[in-house]
């Protein structure tokens, strides 16, 4: 099976997201193929999967960006299943993202009281955590830590 | 309360419950009050319900704060440790007051004694109280100083302190300034005036009674054609009981239609937030009520200023408009926008915006959020782990109301001692909340939920439908409930 990836660069001098325009394929083996199937509904379990698999972190070290020790980066779509509201939420974002993110973080309110720009920074000062996790860096013995 | 109080009420009680062939029993049974033992003000059936062990662990407990929560837990903590040292900082002697109990003030169903009671009856016995005011919290050297300069030393403290009414915020009662829902607040009544009121104190909830009765007097005079106009306000903060704004719109409903007069006034609800209730089951219930009453509301509007010379109420009114397309989310953005919006009324009722005391706000102990910041599963103090919040002041999602405390101050107890035996705390708090949403005279809807954002209720009964049995409940269970079940017992 194929499975198409979009990623997102890091720009640690700014600290945001660049898009990264272009799409790589990466081909999953029967074992790979099985496992993509069963997480692919669990949006983060399936990030987190490749993120902390071996095969996925050395495919992206060889054909995605060879020779880019260092360089920090993140999946940003992983076939149709988008992360990037991870990276380039903002308070102007749709409500579909301000649902995600509160049921993603625990905010529980009794009542709808809450301003749209409250909500918003709130979901940024716990993405702020979130990026770091999903965040990825290639290194030299191994291939991510 | 007495037992000759509690014998009077249980018997107007029997009265209502024979009148619809019911008894008292049967009726209890039927809301799901197991212990109406309880509630009839009897020891030997409580003491059977649930078994206490003592405890030897030792620790000196300070708690801040004589309300509800502040005395049910010193409650508590008295029947769990064999030799307890705690101490209790509360300068104002109404502290313990019936909060739930100001909207029926407000509605004059009830006058303001049956909620007035005094924080030195609740006292447990060996308890020291200190009636002073704890004004600066040293937490890393485990000390609090009072405003006599009083300092005193803890092992672990109970944050307990309630909320500040920040009437300040609004302009044109500004004067107001911040105040408790108890003690004396005759300033906040003097720059409210005669259209402008507020069952958050206990006062103004007495005080609301009066203008809405000389408001319906001026509606007798008034007509459809040119109607009064009757406006009810919920804030941008979280506020305790949620429903309260509800409630008292409801009452002042119920009192118009008594009076014949309901269609000479405009009740319009004009609310920060953007639905009518947070659970979805509730919201749907309450707007079809609203239908049905014929009430106006506006969402997303805030209270900002209040014009007493011109009768205007000014709020921030905001909406939102689609905005550029974004690229990369694939999606348009929303652009929020907002107005100063002015109407007019003839009555007034503000839910204040609301926030911890100033002094906790602002002490290592709070949190720029305004509360203070505890896990809100085992009410434990995020940096400083022999902290512990409970009740209004926490930083807990929807646990500002007496129901909540009621599960609170349960998991508090337990996990403070465990803490003092060296053990890993074992109580959550998983955040049941209960608001007695009264919809007229007579009936309630009772909205029980927690964090799942479900309703959650005892009985296997609709609970979005309104009950004359949880009107009973409201009116008479759940008061002996607090005070004897909670703030006498520790129990309940």
């Amino acid at each position: 099976m194929q499975v198409k990836f979009e990623f997102v660069n890091y720009n640690e001098e700014l600290d945001i997201f660049e898009l990264d325009e272009n799409n790589y394929l990466l081909e999953l083996d029967e074992e790979q193929t099985k496992t993509y199937e069963l997480l692919k509904d669990v949006d983060l379990h399936l990030y987190n999967w490749f993120q902390k698999s071996d095969f996925f972190t050395e495919w992206v070290k060889e054909e995605v960006y060879p020779e880019s020790i260092e360089k920090k980066f993140a999946i940003c779509d992983i076939n149709d299943i988008s992360f990037r509201r991870f990276f380039f939420f903002k308070v102007t974002s749709g409500d579909i993202h301000y649902d995600y993110f509160m049921k993603l973080f625990g905010f529980i309110e009794e009542s709808d009281w809450q301003d749209r720009e409250y909500v918003g920074n709130k979901i940024l000062d716990q993405l702020r955590v979130k990026r770091k996790e999903l965040l990825m860096e290639l290194v030299e013995d191994d291939t991510e830590v | 309360m007495d037992n000759q109080y509690i014998k009077n009420m249980l018997s107007q009680m029997d009265k209502e419950l024979a009148s619809k062939g019911m008894s008292r029993r049967d009726a209890m049974k039927l809301a799901g009050i197991s212990s109406a033992s309880l509630l009839m003000g009897g020891t030997n059936a409580q003491a059977a319900e649930e078994e206490i062990v003592k405890t030897d662990a030792k620790g000196r407990i300070l708690i801040i704060g004589g309300g509800l929560a502040g005395m049910s837990t010193a409650r508590r903590l008295t029947l769990k440790l064999s030799n307890p040292d705690i101490t209790i900082i509360e300068p104002n002697e109404d502290s313990s007051n019936y909060q739930p109990g100001q909207t029926l003030v407000g509605g004059g169903i009830w006058p303001i004694e049956e909620i007035i009671f005094k924080r030195d009856d609740y006292v447990p016995d060996g308890v020291k109280l200190i009636k002073e005011k704890a004004i600066a919290f040293t937490p890393q050297k485990n000390y609090v100083t009072t405003d006599k300069g009083t300092k005193v030393e803890y092992d672990y403290m109970i944050v307990a302190a309630g909320l500040h009414l920040d009437f300040e915020r609004l302009k044109g009662i500004e004067a107001a300034g911040r105040c408790y829902s108890s003690g004396d607040n005759s300033n906040l009544l003097k720059v409210l005036g005669d259209d402008v009121c507020s069952i958050f104190t206990a006062e103004g909830a007495e005080r609301t009674w009066e203008i809405m009765q000389a408001k319906i007097e001026e509606a007798k005079k008034a007509s459809p054609e040119k109607p009064l106009r009757f406006i009810f306000t919920h804030p941008n903060t979280p506020i305790k009981c949620g429903g309260a704004p509800k409630k008292i719109m409801n009452l002042a409903n119920a009192r118009l239609k008594e009076a014949g007069v309901r269609d000479n006034v405009e009740m319009l609800f004009c609310t920060n937030g953007g639905a009518m209730f947070g659970i979805p089951e509730y919201h749907d219930a309450v707007l079809g009520q609203f239908k049905r009453e014929g009430f106006k509301w506006h969402y997303r509007h805030n209270l900002l200023e209040v014009h007493k010379d011109r009768k205007i109420a000014v709020f921030d009114s905001k909406w939102q408009e689609k905005g550029p397309w974004d690229p990369i989310m694939h999606e348009y953005e929303v652009i929020p926008k907002h107005e100063k919006v002015e109407i007019a009324y003839d009555f007034l009722h503000i839910a204040p915006p609301q926030m911890a005391p100033r002094e906790l706000r602002e002490s290592d102990v709070g949190s720029a959020a305004g509360w203070i910041p505890v896990n809100k599963q085992t009410l434990q103090h995020f940096q400083y782990k022999n902290i512990y919040a409970v009740g209004d002041v926490a930083q807990v999602p929807m646990g500002k109301t007496g129901g909540s405390v009621r599960k609170q101050y349960k998991v508090l107890v337990d996990n403070i001692i465990a803490q003092m035996e060296g053990k890993k705390l074992p109580a959550k708090y998983a955040g049941y909340t209960v608001c007695p949403l009264i919809t007229t005279i007579g009936t309630v809807m009772l909205a029980e939920f927690n964090w799942t954002v479900k309703p959650t209720p005892l009985l296997p009964l609709d609970p979005t439908v309104e009950r004359w049995m949880w009107w009973l409940v409201k009116i008479y269970a759940l008061k002996p409930m607090t005070q004897i079940g909670m703030l006498t017992t520790g129990r309940a």
